[in-house]
């Protein structure tokens, strides 16, 4: 089976769609980002990405993270 | 109303939810009461309460900040915690609770629901929003969600009152609580870990089952050393936590994650058991074109600004008219005093004193209200969170994050709900600089003294052919307020507040249009609230000023010789030494003593003195009154527009307003920081009036 690439979702291209593999920070940012949807196998569109900040899509919600915050988030492409 | 016992405690009814769901539409709609709505996350930050009834019973309702869990990660979350929790001295734990669910959003709302569930107390889902879900693209089966959860979703529109009925006999028909179970499966070895260090909490520290089981999850999964908790459990609890960490370590089980994937596992089964995406998910959307521009790295910005401009520019041109009128109807109203009242005391009093003070505020109050019609739709549309978000950019150079932003944004509106919006903030040092900088953004008290010394001394020109010179000079104000606020934020971050880049997740709402009568209803408060500070604190202020202007009297001489024989005047003299380099005579440094209260006390106290030295120019205006000032020593005009950017560059820096003081004092517990604010700021508006003042005088000259 191919190894597939992960990324975290600051490297990731505006307007993809990614599935959550794990979240890679503090464990009280790993948790908070939890809280707000970002779990696990969560999918997230990647709506707007800027030269530092970018907007996403999770659970329905759309949130607004810094990439020191995106960068804890690491995704796969999205099974959807 | 259906008599209740006095002796009998009434029950409590809690409104609990993630931010930003509708929690109190829903309680204005139960209770009949107004209380702020905004679409934006973090308008509510402390419990409000209110009382309906359901059946014959009276029964009373709180309303509860919005949260994600039950972490308390930020002060507001931690209000609700407390409640549910009982750890606030007076107010019991509530006996039932609203579950407020963004239906378009129910897959994350899910969680805190499942948290809310384990806590044993009966709970009715309020399905929030549902006239939305064709939109989003979703159907929910309701009775699908009963089976999973155990408790009743009733679908509502809140902001139209839709499903209220339904919502409150559902509370007649709960089924017992014992029914409720929790659903959701730990690995067997946490379970274990998991259900010992529940007895033991409920043995040793006399916790509730509930209560324990919510905290041995936080003990469980905390990243923190176990001796850190050393105040708050006695040491055999301690040590069975210490074993419990190094027992789950040996498992594998990331300690950390492992109850949040739990139950987040669980609540994402029922959830696609009972919700049914009938368009396909993540498509793009009007939205994302609208935030494409809003929340440009160039544009973005470029619109903020505009938007800004706007703004100051027409509440400078439309409240025009308002003000002329509210100015004459308060000339005519002196004259009439005039007429009617013989000379005397008690006129000088009433059309002088009273009527010159209060009225020179009151007048301002259309600008006020332009103010917040502006602020309001910025709010209600959802541009306020995307502002906070391109400004993260901004803040992340001093060490803040966006979060930071919306306390200084409603800060212009008034620094003291600024202030409190801090609650938000999960790191307690930034939060507490935020709440030291919040008041250096200019806020509507400031207005009066502004709009005043603009309309007196700046030209009206335009500049580029369509921007007035004086609004110009309103934002200029506005930015000299936001730039400083920056700055000191810099200092206090890479100083005695430093800590850590704080980490930025914000929650942007969906775009909507603007709730008129929302907006109408906050301006209609914000009106009675400046009237009532007019009506009290700037009439009784007006009063004394007016007696300590009148008396002692002197038999002969002018009205300037007998106000600068007055009390005032000798006062005013005694602190004119201080005053002196920065441009200020002694009637102007009464102004900023007696508004040392309230900022637009000054506009009063400068209305009341003025009235009484030129009291045989009756029908002059502060404005005309004011331009003609003169020096008595040098005859040159007291007032020029240098002197009027000082007074404005004092009144932008420094604190002048006790009620913030006082909030500052609460929110931080204790004097240290809000002396520690009042000194700074007030030093600082000395030098930055100073320096404006000597560079005005270099140019000049």
């Amino acid at each position: 089976m191919p190894k597939m690439k992960l990324k975290t979702l600051a490297q990731t291209p505006a307007g993809t769609t990614v599935t959550i593999s794990h979240l890679d920070s503090h464990p009280d940012t790993c948790n908070r980002l939890r809280e707000v949807g970002f779990c696990e196998n969560a999918t997230i569109r990647l709506v707007s990405s800027g030269s530092s900040q970018l907007i996403c899509e999770v659970c329905n919600t759309r949130i607004g993270l810094n990439y020191t915050t995106a960068n804890a988030i690491v995704v796969l492409p999205s099974k959807e | 109303m259906n008599a209740v016992s006095p002796k009998k405690s009434l029950r409590t009814i809690a409104l609990i939810g993630n931010p930003n769901c509708g929690k109190t539409t829903l309680f204005n709609e139960l209770t009949g009461l107004r209380q702020k709505v905004g679409n934006y996350p973090g308008v509510t930050v402390e419990k409000k309460e209110g009382r309906i009834l359901i059946g014959s019973e009276e029964i009373i309702v709180l309303d509860l900040p919005g949260t994600y869990s039950l972490s308390a990660n930020s002060p507001d979350e931690k209000v609700v915690t407390d409640i549910l929790f009982g750890r606030i001295p007076g107010t019991p734990p509530p006996e039932l609770i609203i579950f407020v669910a963004d239906a378009t959003n129910l897959e994350r709302n899910l969680y805190l629901l499942s948290q809310i569930i384990d806590l044993k107390i009966p709970t009715v889902v309020s399905l929030n929003m549902i006239d939305r879900i064709n939109e989003a693209g979703i159907a929910i089966d309701t009775s699908m969600l009963r089976k999973e959860f155990g408790v009743p979703f009733i679908p509502m529109v809140a902001s139209k009152g839709i499903g209220t009925k339904e919502l409150l006999s559902a509370f007649e028909q709960l089924p017992p609580i014992a029914d409720v179970i929790r659903q959701w499966q730990l690995p067997e070895p946490v379970r274990i870990e998991h259900n010992e260090l529940v007895s033991i909490l409920i043995a040793n520290e006399k916790m509730s089952e509930p209560a324990a089981f919510h905290e041995a999850q936080l003990l469980l999964s905390t990243p923190k050393d176990v001796s850190s908790f050393s105040n708050e459990y006695n040491s055999e609890t301690l040590n069975h936590l210490q074993q419990d960490h190094s027992n789950l370590q040996l498992t594998g089980v990331d300690r950390h994650s492992i109850f949040v994937e739990s139950r987040f596992r669980w609540t994402n089964a029922a959830y696609k058991k009972s919700v049914r995406h009938t368009t396909p998910r993540h498509q793009n959307t009007i939205h994302d074109s609208i935030d494409a521009v809003l929340t440009h790295r160039i544009w973005g910005f470029v619109i903020f600004f505009v938007l800004m401009a706007v703004m100051f520019q027409t509440i400078f041109t439309w409240a025009n008219y308002p003000m002329e009128l509210i100015g004459s109807a308060f000339d005519m109203l002196a004259r009439s005093v005039s007429t009617v009242i013989p000379e005397g005391d008690l006129q000088s009093l009433i059309a002088r004193g009273i009527i010159g003070g209060v009225g020179a505020v009151v007048t301002f109050l259309p600008q006020i209200l332009f103010l917040f019609l502006f602020l309001g739709f910025l709010e209600d549309t959802g541009y306020m969170a995307r502002a906070a978000f391109i400004m993260d950019r901004v803040m992340s150079k001093v060490g803040l994050h966006g979060k930071s932003f919306i306390p200084l944004l409603s800060s212009f509106a008034c620094a003291i709900p600024g202030i409190m919006a801090t609650r938000t903030i999960e790191n307690q040092r930034d939060r507490l600089v935020t709440i030291l900088v919040a008041p250096l953004m200019s806020c509507s008290a400031r207005l009066p003294v502004f709009s005043l010394l603009i309309a007196s001394f700046v030209p009206n020109v335009l500049l580029f052919g369509f921007m007035s010179l004086p609004a110009v000079v309103l934002i200029s104000m506005y930015l000299l307020g936001l730039i400083t606020a920056l700055l000191t934020a810099r200092v206090l971050k890479s100083t005695i507040l430093k800590g850590p880049k704080p980490v930025f997740i914000m929650e942007l709402p969906p775009y909507r249009i603007p709730s008129l009568k929302n907006t109408f209803i906050h301006m209609w408060e914000r009106s009675l609230l400046f009237l009532k500070n007019a009506g009290t604190i700037i009439l009784g202020v007006s009063i004394v000023l007016w007696f300590l202007a009148t008396y002692p009297k002197m038999a002969q001489g002018t009205s300037s010789e007998k106000l600068a024989h007055s009390f005032v005047g000798q006062a005013g003299h005694a602190i004119e030494p201080v005053l002196k380099p920065l441009g200020f005579d002694w009637k102007i440094g009464i102004g900023i003593i007696s508004s040392l209260l309230q900022r637009e006390v000054f506009v009063g106290t400068l209305g009341t003195i003025y009235n009484i030295e030129h009291a045989d120019e009756a029908n002059a205006t502060l404005k005309e009154q004011m331009q003609k000032e003169k020096d008595p020593v040098t005859g040159l005009p007291t007032f020029s527009l240098l002197t009027a950017l000082c007074i404005m560059v004092y009144y932008v820096l420094a604190m002048q307003c006790l009620s913030t003081v006082a909030v500052v004092r609460r929110e931080t517990n204790g004097w240290k920081w809000p002396a520690a604010q009042f000194v700074y700021m007030t030093l600082l508006a000395y030098a930055g009036t100073f320096v404006t003042y000597r560079i005005g005088l270099w140019i000049l000259s």
